[in-house]
């Protein structure tokens, strides 16, 4: 059983490392497949937070967009490249996370309202981006230096591609890591009963605090490299939609699980992009119905996500094999 | 001082309204501890139904929650028995999934329906203005104000003086004993989402009097109504008019006074600080 993960395990590293040259001539999947791996990662960093401590965080977009916007500025005011710029994107995200965990968690606002109010973030991020005209304003802001890869602008979406792996496996293993570390432990117990953890002396607050940061710090990094494939910086980036797709997603592939959220959002966005890209010509907003339907029903049938279906489907036809083989 | 004025009536208006969209969320919450995401949605499907009996029956805007209020309340109850039956006991994140996913459906549908461009009615019975001191006040806004209120009074005296008033109040109070006194505990739930749900339609018929509606106004009615709600707390409802109405003014003097893309910036700013320093709410008796 053992041997048969780590065989499984390999054989989609391999998959998803060769996978661009399947596509080579195709620019369309390659975005899409950039789409999913890039949903992937924001939804497995939420996992640390959302699904390992519970905590509803609806802010991706707040997070991601300072990325973003720290890495464009930088690129643009100073000519610095993108890869700095999105390690300093990330820090300033960590830096707001902070600034707005500390109260959050010391005043106790948990659930429903944490949910709410970090759903709210996002839009006065966006407001404030607008009025500030000196770094956002309503227009768009082009990156310069296209084709460039000093400035992580390339001309392809491979590149891009493969740095949305590199996220993809950093974040993977981070939340292994932690799922085996002592924070990871005080996680569990804090997402699950918060009092009783903190009676039985986990320190809550500072648990939350860390899985927000590095929450945040993997989020900033992405919506760097999110600027630099778009080409541009825009207060729309400060997005609630995006926000609450990403909790979604994290939900639906199941909470807490190392690789549900990557399950949920590689099987949802493919979903959601082939849907879109079929129907989109005459009814613009039908994908995002029928999206809608699908992600409520696995919710009401399968609320502890759809990983756990993919698993209880595994073991079962993995017994069965078993058994036939000893059988003969 | 008088722009101060003016901006302050204007405001005051709106929070009545507020103050009406947020009384059907706060019985929501109140009642079953569900957060409906989709409820700021409901508001712009009512505004689209007002809307489309104005231009296609000639409806007056004002008049059509007479037919909508009875269709949102069977809307709110098939939503209530087709989701959220199902998922009173699990966890809160899989409720929020579900009403997110609800919000999603809607605006959707609403995208679907009448496309991404805002619409409004070219007229209403009620448009018009009068000037009182040196205020201005438009007519419809004014009888919107004055039905929000009114309409806020009669549910308060459904809830003390009616028997399935009295329900939804037991089981928000205390659900078990509820049920040991005789209380039908799912009815009372649907009554309460169904009635929460309608409310919005009286809301929304009264909106469009004198606003334009778009696909992508739910997102901001349901964020403002989450802030008056947190600055009221659960179970006053005159707090819930004192609260509409500040929250209404801080937007018209922030529209004023700073710049008319920061009304939505300073009600969020008011919602994030009320949540860390008064996370009961101002009002509330919980």
């Amino acid at each position: 059983m053992k041997n048969l993960r780590i065989v499984s395990l390999l054989f989609l590293v391999l998959l998803v490392l060769i996978l661009p040259f399947f596509f080579r001539s195709n620019q369309y999947g390659m975005i899409l497949l950039t789409t999913i791996l890039l949903y992937g990662v924001l939804a497995t960093a939420w996992n640390i937070i959302g699904g390992m401590a519970g905590q509803l965080d609806l802010a991706a977009g707040a997070y991601l967009g300072l990325g973003a916007f720290t890495t464009g500025t930088l690129l643009l005011r100073f000519n610095l490249t993108p890869w700095i710029g999105i390690f300093v994107g990330g820090l300033v995200a960590v830096l707001f996370a902070i600034l707005v965990g500390l109260p959050l968690f010391r005043f106790k606002v948990k659930e429903v309202w944490y949910a709410l109010s970090s759903s709210a973030l996002v839009e006065v991020l966006r407001i404030a981006f607008i009025m500030w005209e000196k770094i956002g304003g309503p227009v768009e802001r082009y990156l310069p230096s296209y084709g460039s890869a000093l400035y992580m602008r390339f001309s392809s979406y491979i590149p891009y591609y493969y740095i949305m792996v590199i996220l993809l496996f950093a974040s993977l293993f981070v939340n292994y890591w932690i799922s085996r570390s002592k924070l990871g432990y005080y996680l569990i117990a804090l997402g699950d009963d918060e009092d009783a953890a903190e009676v039985l002396g986990v320190n809550v607050r500072s648990s939350k605090l860390k899985a927000l940061v590095i929450y945040a710090f993997i989020v900033g990094l992405t919506g760097g490299v999110y600027a630099c494939i778009y080409g541009f910086i825009h207060p729309n980036f400060f997005s609630s939609p995006l926000s609450t797709e990403v909790a979604i997603l994290g939900i639906v592939g199941g909470m807490g699980i190392t690789y549900g959220p990557l399950v949920g959002a590689v099987l949802l966005v493919s979903m959601r992009e082939l849907l879109r890209a079929n129907l989109g010509g005459q009814l613009e907003s039908l994908y995002l119905v029928i999206y809608s339907v699908v992600l409520i029903l696995i919710v009401l049938f399968r609320p502890r996500g759809i990983t756990t279906l993919l698993q209880d489907t595994f073991n079962k036809v993995f017994s069965r094999w078993v058994r036939n083989n000893h059988a003969e | 001082m008088d722009a101060v004025i003016q901006l302050l009536v204007n405001g005051a208006l709106m929070g009545c309204i507020y103050a009406l969209i947020t009384l059907g969320l706060s019985l929501i919450f109140g009642v079953m501890n569900i957060v409906n995401f989709a409820h700021g949605d409901l508001v712009m499907i009512s505004m689209y139904m007002a809307f489309w009996m104005g231009s296609y029956m000639g409806l007056d805007a004002s008049l059509t929650p007479l037919i909508t209020f009875p269709m949102l309340f069977l809307l709110g109850i098939g939503i209530y028995y087709a989701l959220i039956d199902r998922t009173l006991r699990q966890k809160y994140v899989t409720q929020i999934a579900v009403t997110v996913g609800l919000m999603t459906f809607l605006r959707a549908v609403a995208q679907l329906a009448w496309k991404a461009q805002p619409r409004s009615l070219p007229y209403s019975l009620i448009s018009g203005n009068f000037q009182i001191g040196s205020a201005t006040i438009m007519t419809s806004r004014l009888i919107s104000a004055l039905v929000s209120v009114l309409v806020i009074v009669l549910v308060a005296l459904f809830l003390s003086r009616t028997w399935p008033g009295r329900a939804i109040r037991a089981v928000s109070d205390d659900l078990d004993a509820s049920s040991l006194v005789g209380v039908n505990q799912k009815a009372t739930y649907a009554l309460a989402f169904g009635l929460g749900s309608a409310l919005t339609a009286i809301a929304g018929g009264m909106l469009m009097t004198f606003q334009q509606v778009d696909p992508t106004m739910g997102l901001r009615f349901g964020l403002l109504s989450w802030c008056v709600l947190a600055l009221t707390g659960l179970g006053s409802i005159s707090g819930l008019l004192i609260s509409g109405i500040i929250v209404g003014c801080a937007e018209a003097l922030a529209m004023g006074f700073w710049d008319p893309r920061a009304r939505l910036l300073v009600v969020y700013l008011i919602f994030i600080l009320v949540l860390w320093l008064r996370p009961r709410g101002v009002f509330g008796r919980k």
